[in-house]
């Protein structure tokens, strides 16, 4: 019989953990770029591992071993210190939702508000980087997520907090195990999941709503001046919010890992983080760019009141 | 100045092969007609599709690992071409593309251009051709790359 300390290094480590963690990140990043090619009728990457697999783990090493410039005017400590508390804060909430079981690794009363608070928190981290960098498109680039954080913050909390009411619960693992006895909430509370979907393509900056760094006008965003280590760091932990929003997606809306055939509940999870991930993808090769006053105005006028409709409904 | 400092000695097998698996380009275009810049772009576009090689193009300097430079460099556009050249992180290379940006071609002896990229920066590989093919384009950037891998064998 193992250890229970060792189960659980073992489950924080390898499984549900760190490795698993960044295998799914890579996974994801590949999934999402092979994905918009095939949209845009390409083959994508094609060479670096059987069907390009290993193209992002390329592309992370090649960025790790590259110089790493510190611009002469920026606040250095804020530089450097952004893209590992980037990483961090983007990583931490992965481990509140529940993967392969019906509770995650780690779970309490009110974890959907700490997953909340660390998602703003990470914008708060972008703005920063963006700010020490002192490059007018960076600088740029930093206010654009500050005031689209200001659009999309508010629905995507009240169309969270959908489930949280009709589950009584606050925790992520508490509203997975309500969907497990009752029905999923994508099929009561579509609006919800519709907002929350909206709302996560703009928090992941991803292309409809990817002012904070369109590349055809302010270059790269908040990103412009951040190179090598730093750069892959970020990357990294775009690809983690990703899987963020798919998985938060997953086990508030969908169910978690839940199903009715397949042998480990795990399996199901990673169906339906990829259904979540093509959606996302799906939308980012269909859609143009919107402008930041288009974004914020479209967030209030629209996004809101139909997250509002919702938790009437829900409540009624 | 050496064109990419490679040639360290300090990488692993599992570095040069990442940095062979993902060259990201930078172009910049040094006065050209917009000739070769259409090629490149065709390049990537979904005909023939440089992504299957793992190479985005790239909005950044410091993002990029390879300079894409079209045209004769013009007297505006030389002070421009060092700066990108310097704001790039340490591993690069430069690819001159198109006759222009090799010798300078018709105007050569002209008063206003510097004829060739090489009068300025150092270059890797030179793509001829007014404009070069897409498949040139491809040839010259995958010399690159085996160039880079030959560069490490021989440390």
């Amino acid at each position: 019989m193992v250890p229970q300390e060792i189960v659980t290094l073992l489950q924080v480590f390898l499984f549900p953990g760190f490795l698993f963690l960044f295998c799914l990140a890579f996974f994801s990043d590949w999934m999402d770029r092979k994905l918009v090619a095939k949209f845009q009728n390409r083959y994508g990457p094609l060479y670096t591992g059987p069907k390009g697999i290993l193209q992002p783990v390329a592309d992370f090493f090649k960025l790790l071993a590259k110089e790493d410039i510190i611009p002469i005017a920026a606040d250095k400590t804020v530089f450097s210190v952004v893209p590992m508390l980037v990483l961090a804060l983007s990583m931490t909430p992965l481990f509140l939702i529940p993967m392969i079981d019906y509770s995650a690794l780690i779970w309490f009363e009110g974890d959907l508000i700490v997953i909340m608070f660390i998602t703003t928190l990470v914008i708060v981290a972008m703005f920063m980087g963006a700010w020490a960098s002192t490059n007018r498109f960076s600088t740029i680039g930093g206010m654009r997520v500050g005031l689209q954080m200001l659009g999309y913050e508010i629905p995507m909390t009240i169309a969270m907090i959908g489930p949280a009411i009709s589950s009584k619960s606050l925790s992520v693992s508490g509203i997975v195990q309500s969907q497990a006895v009752g029905i999923w909430y994508v099929i009561t509370q579509p609006l919800g999941f519709a907002v929350a979907l909206i709302c996560l393509l703009a928090h992941l900056q991803r292309v409809p709503f990817d002012v904070p760094e369109a590349e055809s006008e302010i270059v790269a965003g908040w990103l412009v001046e951040f190179s090598g280590k730093k750069l892959a760091l970020l990357k990294l932990s775009k690809n983690f919010e990703l899987v963020l929003a798919g998985s938060l997606l997953v086990s508030l809306f969908l169910g978690g890992p839940l199903g009715f055939w397949l042998p480990h509940p795990s399996v199901y999870f990673f169906l339906k983080l990829i259904v979540c991930i093509f959606i996302l993808s799906n939308l980012r090769a269909l859609f143009a760019r919107f402008r930041i006053d288009q974004v914020l105005e479209g967030a209030w006028k629209y996004l809101t009141p139909l997250a509002l409709l919702q938790i009437i409904l829900v409540v009624i | 100045m050496v064109a990419y400092d490679l040639a360290e000695g300090k990488e692993t097998g599992l570095i040069s092969w990442a940095r062979a698996k993902s060259p990201w380009i930078l172009h910049f275009n040094t006065g050209s007609c917009n000739g070769c810049d259409i090629e490149l772009v065709a390049s990537l576009s979904p005909r023939f599709d440089l992504e299957r090689f793992g190479i985005l193009q790239k909005g950044s300097p410091r993002h990029a690992d390879v300079l894409v430079a079209t045209g004769p460099v013009t007297r505006q556009a030389k002070n421009r071409l060092l700066r990108i050249y310097e704001q790039m992180p340490s591993p690069k290379s430069v690819i001159a593309i198109g006759s222009c940006a090799t010798s300078g071609a018709p105007f050569n002896g002209s008063y206003n251009v510097y004829e060739g990229v090489d009068n300025v920066i150092p270059v890797d590989v030179y793509i001829s051709g007014c404009p070069p093919k897409p498949e040139a384009i491809i040839h010259g950037l995958l010399t690159l790359i085996q160039n880079w891998g030959k560069k490490q064998r021989q440390q």
